[in-house]
């Protein structure tokens, strides 16, 4: 017999499975979250007796309760993580997002995504609402944000400023690229560093019921950035780097990449997560009136020769980067970048090699979905590639 | 003409303020430096990077070391919003003396309840990102609002900032008096929110209130108290959208005998150029409405409208020149 424990309003099932079920003695370690599906309960157990926890579905028809009949359903992808600490989250997410959120939601069974309606008024100012508010309540909640411009803050920021107060039991805000942050220093007096006006916004997010807010954001610009925040926030700063480097691994030249940075910046940033590959480093050195990028350290001649930095703009740079890398000998270049902002299409300057020529096109240029936008655009146009950071966020919103 | 004229006995530790504007308020800035020669304009740069966000930079900004400062600011939409908000942020750390942030219309102000739970008051985060402001030697940031929509919005602002909640009907007051036929003007409100909002300030005028009613599935307008026959009525609300209202309080009133009507409110917001409506024809059609009086706190639908008949501009910066002071 299984007895099914889960959360109210239903009251407990007692249901026995036919053989094979019966002779591996499952035992329950998770409290079941019964959700309606039209006509059947569908329950999620883990069955952990034979060591390898696995995730079946068990669908009840209600039709035949009080003696409901379960009919196994196909287990669900093992999670690489005991399900036994995996917590429930609703995941809210914006306009622009909803395409990364879907992906997210994929890539777990304990997340699942939640509806706003975002309308506008009249006046340009923001009509929204947030559905089933009150089935929110005790959860874990999410928010994946995007400030791809100015104009889109004032929105997302009214529900992030929202949820935590709606009796949650924690509130993460997922924001994968944090803009403005390379305006980050007053380097004299009368700059106005827009990245601690939006630190400020965002250490201004409401505390919940589970303390202070989770921050979630990738290869923030500046390492300094993360003391601009208040103490009702947690800033988690996460990397998109692990994506490249399992991507490169999958190279048929993997044991001839080189990591070229094109600053000092970008070296300090990445270079201890990439200690196993050659590195080479570039410099901007002032020539007269012109800034030139020269290589500083390390030798591309041969090598497949990947450039990385954070985030890209117009692009201007990694191309000047390339030039000099391929006028030293590399055999081919590649570009990572975890940001690609790429404003008025600047994504356009980036050709494709398709092989011997890589001062005019690049062979793969690696970003992440963290700037949707740019995604839309970029997708299946070589040499462009997205690698996405749902799995990555999957797991954070777990901590 | 000499007689009349009253002299200002001039306080010994009268203020000296410098002025730093955003773009959409420039003109009203430079009206409110005219009222007074200790009110001095001061610039920022105001650019944008390829991403599209702020690129900004405080003019001078060691000149403001030890004096009080102040911003003019104007939310007309979401988007501006960032750029000033920045600069707001900024300037109390300046080592300024004090701060005012001066905003004439504080947007989103109608959208400040709850009426379900997931409803979001966008009233609520916009107060919650003023009350960040950041304080500065002068202790917490002064908040100069006209005519806030709704009277509980006082409390949404944090003990970090000086909510000081100014209203532009004494313009109106002053206008009206200046009227030919002032002796039969007659104010009437919309609904009873305004009545709340305004009675005090304005009950030496008889007053007409009218009221939204349900009739089946339509809300009309009605009458609810007053009697507005034979005089020259004037619609007072804290501000307009697209004038709907408006326009239906004037047919009840004209319905009920009224001989003129005209308008004021505080805020022209007229999304979309609804004020278009309001404008006289030159083709002898009847003029709906013989004034349409407005502040200048909506700098964009001011600048649309300009001079154009039944609209008359009233300013706000002898007002604001002297809640500076403060």
């Amino acid at each position: 017999m299984l007895a099914v424990k889960h959360m109210s309003p239903a009251p407990p099932l007692h249901c026995s499975f036919s053989a094979p079920i019966q002779t591996l003695k499952p035992t329950l370690t998770l409290p079941l979250i019964p959700f309606l599906k039209k006509d059947k309960f569908r329950f999620r157990c883990e069955l952990t007796s034979f060591g390898k926890p696995q995730k079946w579905a068990v669908e009840f028809d209600s039709t035949t309760i009080p003696n409901p009949r379960p009919v196994l359903m196909a287990s669900t992808a093992t999670l690489t993580s005991s399900p036994r600490n995996a917590k429930k989250v609703c995941l809210f997410y914006c306009a622009e997002t909803k395409a990364l959120a879907e992906r997210i939601a994929a890539e777990s069974d304990a997340i699942e995504l939640r509806s706003i309606t975002w309308r506008t008024f009249e006046d340009g100012f923001p009509n929204l609402f947030i559905s089933n508010a009150q089935g929110i309540r005790g959860q874990h909640v999410a928010f994946l944000a995007s400030f791809s411009s100015p104009g889109v803050i004032f929105e997302q920021l009214s529900v992030i400023y929202a949820l935590p107060k709606l009796f949650i039991s924690s509130f993460t805000l997922v924001l994968p690229f944090f803009p403005t942050g390379t305006s980050e220093r007053m380097e004299e007096e009368g700059d106005i560093a827009t990245a601690f006006t939006l630190a400020r916004i965002l250490s201004n997010i409401p505390i919940s019921r589970g303390g202070p807010t989770s921050l979630v954001t990738f290869d923030i610009h500046a390492l300094q950035e993360r003391f601009y925040f208040g103490d009702n926030i947690l800033p988690c700063f996460d990397s998109g780097i692990p994506l490249l480097k399992a991507r490169l691994q999958q190279l048929p030249d993997s044991d001839n990449i080189s990591i070229a940075f094109p600053d000092d910046g970008a070296w300090k940033r990445f270079h201890k997560q990439l200690q196993h590959f050659p590195t080479i480093v570039c410099a901007k050195v002032r020539e007269g009136n012109q800034r030139i990028v020269r290589i500083k350290e390390g030798d591309p001649k041969g090598r497949h020769v990947v450039i990385v930095d954070d985030l890209v703009q117009s692009g201007g740079t990694l191309i000047e980067c390339q030039k000099v890398l391929a006028s030293h000998g590399a055999a081919k270049i590649s570009a990572y970048v975890t940001h690609g902002i790429f404003p008025n299409r600047s994504w356009q300057r980036f050709g494709e090699d398709k092989g011997g020529c890589p001062a005019n096109g690049l062979t793969y240029f690696w970003i992440t979905d963290s700037c949707p936008l740019t995604v839309k655009e970029v997708k299946n146009k070589p040499p462009f590639e997205v690698l996405s950071l749902a799995r990555s966020i999957a797991a954070t919103l777990q901590i | 003409m000499e007689e009349g004229v009253l002299r200002v006995m001039e306080k010994p530790n009268e203020k000296q303020i410098l002025l730093f504007y955003c773009m959409e308020s420039e003109d009203l800035a430079r009206k409110v430096a005219e009222q007074s020669p200790l009110i001095q304009l001061q610039s920022i740069n105001w650019r944008s990077f390829d991403d599209g966000f702020p690129n900004l930079f405080i003019n001078n900004a060691q000149y403001i070391r030890g004096q009080h400062v102040a911003f003019l600011a104007s939310f007309s939409s979401p988007a501006v919003i960032f750029e000033q908000l920045s600069v707001i942020f900024a300037l109390p750390r300046l080592f300024v003396a004090s701060f005012t942030l001066v905003l004439p219309f504080f947007p989103t102000g109608s959208f400040e309840r709850m009426e379900e739970e997931g409803d979001v008051a966008t009233a609520f985060t916009m107060a919650r990102i003023l009350s960040n402001i950041p304080i500065s030697r002068g202790g917490p940031t002064s908040l100069v609002i006209y005519d806030i929509h709704a009277l509980q919005e006082r409390f949404y602002f944090s003990d970090h900032v000086l909510p000081l909640f100014e209203t532009g009907i004494p313009l109106l007051k002053q206008r009206l008096h200046q009227l030919p036929d002032t002796d039969n003007v007659v104010v009437a409100f919309p609904d009873d929110g305004a009545w709340k909002r305004f009675h005090k300030l304005l009950d030496h005028f008889p007053m007409v209130v009218c009221a939204k009613v349900r009739e089946g599935n339509k809300r009309i307008v009605r009458l609810k108290e007053g009697n507005p026959a034979g005089c020259h009525v004037v619609i007072v609300d804290d501000l307009v959208q697209s004038g709907g209202t408006l326009i239906e309080c004037q047919k009840v009133l004209a319905a009920h005998g009224a001989s003129k009507v005209s308008a004021y409110v505080t805020h022209s917001v007229f999304p979309k150029r609804s004020w278009e409506r309001f404008i006289h024809k030159n083709d002898g059609s009847e003029k709906a409405f013989t004034y349409f009086w407005t502040t200048d706190s909506c700098p964009l639908t001011v600048k649309a409208i300009g001079n154009r008949a039944p609209f008359e501009i009233l300013s706000l910066a002898g007002s604001i020149a002297e809640a500076l002071q403060i």
